[in-house]
């Protein structure tokens, strides 16, 4: 456990200490920025990094790719019903047994299991991937079924992001053996299991960077502090 | 056994005109209601045969893909503006066309097995 102590640091340690703004200056909510008459957006404006209380290294915040949740619609479900009369559903019972469906706004994919169970994937945001869930609820429940909205849970968030340097990854994965591993025959990047947050980081040579794991945002943004001094260490001369 | 092909055809226009004629034998004495059903389900298998051995023309068609769905083996495409290209490049459009896409009988004895 020491070890670990010693590698990973805690994520504002290190000198370029990341600056908290904190809400002193509201700004303005989903204002003027949205444009006027086109598909009203699923969410209003994102809010500014200062109002989330993002803390950014170097510029640089990931970017939230994908956040999958479960939702217990408290119902049996009768899938042939829901694939005959919902449009963008999908059903091969033989292949998987769930209905496969899709939203475009968010643009979102759900599995919905016959138990009631429903897994919705592909939204960018929490905020989106909640929406979501409740269309997809919405659109069962106007099929004829009980269906509730119960248990909303993120189950994993993945973000991503660019620290425009490249990295010796043979170095990295040497001194953090403990949370490395890399393999490049089997794939090319490094897989950097961190302890504090839970999050596991794809680390590749361009500095291309992909995290995941992560059960609510602010992991996956202490998990990159976290990891950009390390990064910086190894940075290719 | 019961019929093994899919009787959408009969709503095509050569199958449409079909049925006419049947019903109107019918009407007239000339042959049976059971002599119209086989007569029908010969054409569903016939079409179905001809469709995938005698036609070779194809196009290739661009567009957007209002709704989607699989049940059963079949899948539904709703299109709008559907731009076909023939092989002879001629372009045909439309405001918006229905696909229903099943598989063919040999695909459907393949899936059994």
């Amino acid at each position: 456990m020491q070890s670990q102590q010693q590698s990973q640091q805690p994520p504002h340690s290190h000198s370029q200490s990341p600056t908290i703004v904190g809400s002193s200056q509201p700004a303005p909510l989903a204002g003027p920025s949205t444009p006027g008459p086109t598909a009203v957006p699923a969410t209003p404006a994102p809010l500014t990094l200062e109002q989330q209380h993002i803390t950014a290294v170097e510029g640089i915040v990931p970017t939230l790719q994908n956040i999958v949740a479960t939702v217990n619609l408290d119902c049996r479900l009768d899938l042939k019903t829901i694939a005959l009369h919902a449009r963008n559903a999908e059903y091969n019972p033989k292949r998987f047994a769930a209905v496969i469906m899709r939203i475009r706004d968010p643009k979102t994919t759900a599995l919905i299991f016959a138990s009631g169970k429903m897994v919705v994937t592909g939204a960018k945001s929490e905020d989106d991937s909640r929406l979501a869930s409740r269309k997809y609820a919405r659109i069962v429940q106007k099929l004829g079924f009980d269906a509730k909205f119960s248990e909303f849970k993120i189950q994993n968030i993945v973000g991503s992001c660019d620290v425009k340097f490249p990295i010796r990854l043979e170095g990295l994965a040497y001194s953090h053996g403990q949370f490395s591993s890399y393999e490049p025959e089997l794939f090319p990047g490094l897989i950097y299991r961190m302890i504090k947050p839970k999050v596991v980081l794809l680390i590749f040579v361009s500095g291309k960077i992909v995290l995941t794991g992560a059960k609510v945002r602010e992991e996956i943004y202490t998990a990159f502090n976290t990891i950009y001094t390390v990064l910086c260490e190894f940075r290719k001369p | 056994m019961a019929s093994a092909y899919y009787e959408f055809y009969r709503g095509s226009s050569i199958g449409m005109a079909l049925t006419d004629s049947l019903d109107e034998l019918i009407t007239s004495g000339a042959i049976t209601p059971q002599l119209a059903m086989k007569v029908l389900q010969q054409f569903d298998k016939s079409l179905a045969d001809t469709m995938v051995k005698m036609v070779k023309q194809k196009t290739t068609l661009k567009g957007h893909l209002h709704t989607y769905r699989l049940c059963d083996d079949v899948w539904t495409f709703i299109v709008k503006n559907p731009q076909f290209k023939m092989e002879s490049n001629d372009i045909i459009g439309a405001p918006k066309i229905k696909i229903v896409a099943c598989k063919n009988g040999d695909a459907i004895e393949a899936g059994k097995k």
